[in-house]
């Protein structure tokens, strides 16, 4: 699925040049369910970034489901990201100009969906994430959860093999935070690979592996034990 | 990714933006609507001075005398006229256009004037339309009678009235003028400026037999214009050079090239052609405004571009390709030149229409300044579109989507 090998990353600004992540290996199979932690600044956004193929690695080896991603373009890129990766941030980063169901559709436009299937994809995917009325809003009429399930609907429209989510419940309140850690399961028990950055132990308590990241090093990869279930 | 979600994305941003993007289509409207305006007006005025040429006589041709190298024998004489019409089988008619200040009295006013002595047959080229009585004839020019032929301004204002066949007057210079007899009356030639120049300002003016014209002035029987014309509209380039040849002939001045013939159509030729530059002329400082137009446009897509920076960022991470970023934003600048080209295009005709409707030119509208127009709109929406939009392509994903 997800196999890195010695991922270097260094910034330069100006004269100064920063390691983000200094020679980091890891491997993720098909259905797991990782959370990362770490202080700020441990590089855990920077590896999130690579391996959402936003950013490209200084050196090192990524191969996803078997394809070296080192090597491509921008444009190639842009192409695993559309159907590969599906993101979830912690701004939830709708359009906003969009109503829900555009925004849900987005991701299929770019990927040269024609518009009636487009339109039934979104709506399954919406109602996965349970959020079948509003559709026609714009996305500042409608709360938090409802904007990050949303936010989900997008990432998996396009049938991804890996969801990265980054601190996506890190706004949201506890009763709300349930929700969206349910739907994330979900998915997982559907197959889908789970990949979440978070600095709360309790989030990271429903995944089934946890690796903990300081200064661009992996400190620890363990399994979680007494695992929380919804 | 299709053209047609770019123009739906790009319709729905630029409907966001209402007045800003009117604003910026304001340049493009004031450039184009000013282009079309002047150029139709500009083609409208060519084709009306085309059509008054056309009803003077494209068969008529002006034969000139160059003053500067003839020596006073070379100039043409009342007997050359008559000479060419009788001798050169493609002349129909020939005249003098002798013109002469001086004044016109009745009884009761007295007027300056303008007399155009002429022969019998400048009726013919002149194309003057009579209304009452008649033009004066051979006769009468052979013999050098003392009658008139004048418009109907003149009639009226000198006379009151518009029956004026068969009346006298007094003409001439005004310290020796005699008596002559009205014979005909004619449409004022000055009508078609009446949108323009007040009717009692019209110039008053008599046409009289030349070989009185010369009498009455003491002059010379000999002019350095004639006007011939032809037997036909093709046939008013050779009558034109055969009479030079003629005149040639008759003076024994072959050798000094002193004649010249242009035909009615030759001027209007060059008359159309400073029209023409004129035209353009004005038309391209409209054309700069445009420019500034696309200056506009250039400058409110980058403002876009960086307000719309986290956007760029959220499609770019969600599959959006570079091209698909650069075609949404070069589609927007273009509907936003289109549009406002094509409202542009629909006051300028509006303008012209006006304009022609106070002036009394009828505008002409061609299909081709119609498609250019909203074709230059087009290219300039491309033209400083491209830049903004390569802008927003070449965002960094990250750096975009951490934008705030």
């Amino acid at each position: 699925m997800i196999k890195i090998t010695d991922l270097v990353k260094t910034y330069k600004t100006g004269d100064i040049e920063l390691t983000a992540l200094k020679g980091v290996s890891l491997h993720i199979k098909p259905g797991e369910y990782v959370s990362i932690m770490g202080p700020s600044g441990c590089g855990k956004s920077t590896m999130m970034n690579v391996l959402g193929c936003l950013d490209k690695m200084s050196s090192g080896q990524y191969l996803l489901n078997g394809k070296d991603i080192s090597r491509l373009s921008d444009n190639e890129l842009a192409d695993i990201r559309n159907k590969e990766i599906g993101f979830v941030f912690q701004s939830f980063n709708l359009l906003p100009r969009m109503t829900i169901l555009e925004n849900v559709e987005l991701p299929m436009v770019y990927a040269g969906v024609p518009h009636k299937e487009r339109r039934a994809k979104a709506l399954e995917a919406l109602s996965k994430v349970e959020l079948s009325d509003r559709i026609h809003h714009k996305p500042n009429e409608i709360s938090g959860g409802q904007k990050q399930r949303v936010a989900i609907a997008r990432a998996i429209v396009n049938r991804p093999s890996v969801i990265l989510a980054d601190e996506p419940t890190g706004n949201l309140d506890s009763k709300v935070t349930e929700e969206i850690l349910r739907i994330i399961q979900e998915l997982n028990d559907e197959g889908t690979t789970i990949l979440m950055v978070t600095h709360e132990h309790d989030v990271a308590q429903h995944s089934k592996r946890i690796i903990r990241m300081k200064d661009g090093n992996i400190l620890d990869d363990s399994p979680v034990e007494n695992r929380t279930i919804l | 990714m299709n053209i047609f979600e770019n123009i739906k994305m790009a319709l729905d941003s630029i409907r966001s933006n209402k007045m800003r993007s009117f604003l910026t289509m304001l340049g493009i409207i004031i450039g184009i609507s000013s282009v079309i305006a002047i150029v139709s007006l500009g083609q409208g005025g060519q084709n009306s001075i085309t059509s008054e040429f056309e009803k003077i006589g494209a068969a008529t041709v002006k034969i000139t005398v160059n003053t500067s190298k003839a020596e006073w024998s070379d100039w043409i004489t009342f007997d050359d006229v008559e000479r060419i019409k009788e001798k050169i089988n493609n002349v129909k008619y020939a005249s003098m256009s002798l013109t002469m200040d001086g004044v016109l009295r009745t009884g009761k006013k007295s007027l300056d004037a303008y007399f155009i002595g002429g022969t019998e047959d400048m009726v013919k080229i002149e194309g003057l339309t009579l209304l009452d009585g008649r033009f004066f004839n051979r006769y009468e020019y052979q013999s050098g009678k003392a009658v008139a032929v004048i418009d109907e301004n003149s009639a009226k204002r000198l006379f009151g009235t518009k029956d004026v066949v068969g009346r006298t007057l007094e003409a001439g210079p005004h310290d020796s003028m005699r008596k002559v007899t009205v014979v005909g009356l004619i449409k004022s030639p000055y009508e078609m400026f009446a949108d323009m120049i007040p009717e009692d300002q019209f110039p008053v003016i008599a046409y009289i037999p030349a070989t009185y014209l010369v009498n009455l002035y003491s002059e010379q029987k000999a002019v350095y214009q004639i006007y011939i014309m032809a037997d036909s509209k093709d046939n008013a380039k050779t009558a034109g050079e055969l009479t030079v040849r003629f005149l040639e002939n008759r003076h024994g001045n072959r050798d000094r090239e002193v004649y010249r013939a242009e035909t009615v159509m030759q001027q209007m030729d060059q008359i159309n052609q400073v029209m023409s530059i004129f035209t353009t002329f004005v038309a391209a400082v409209a054309a700069i405004s445009l420019l500034v137009g696309g200056v506009g446009v250039m400058n409110i897509m980058l403002v876009s571009v960086t307000e719309r920076t986290r956007e760029i960022g959220i499609r770019k991470a969600i599959g959006a390709k570079t091209r698909n970023i650069m075609f949404q934003f070069l589609t927007e600048s273009v509907i936003i030149s289109c549009l406002g080209g094509t409202i542009g295009l629909i006051l300028g005709l509006a303008g012209a229409y006006g304009l022609g409707q106070l002036a009394g030119i009828t505008p002409a509208v061609s299909p081709q300044t119609v498609i250019v127009a909203i074709l230059f709109s087009t290219m300039v929406g491309v033209f400083f579109g491209i830049y903004p939009a390569r802008k927003a392509a070449k965002l960094d994903p990250i750096e975009a989507l951490r934008y705030e």
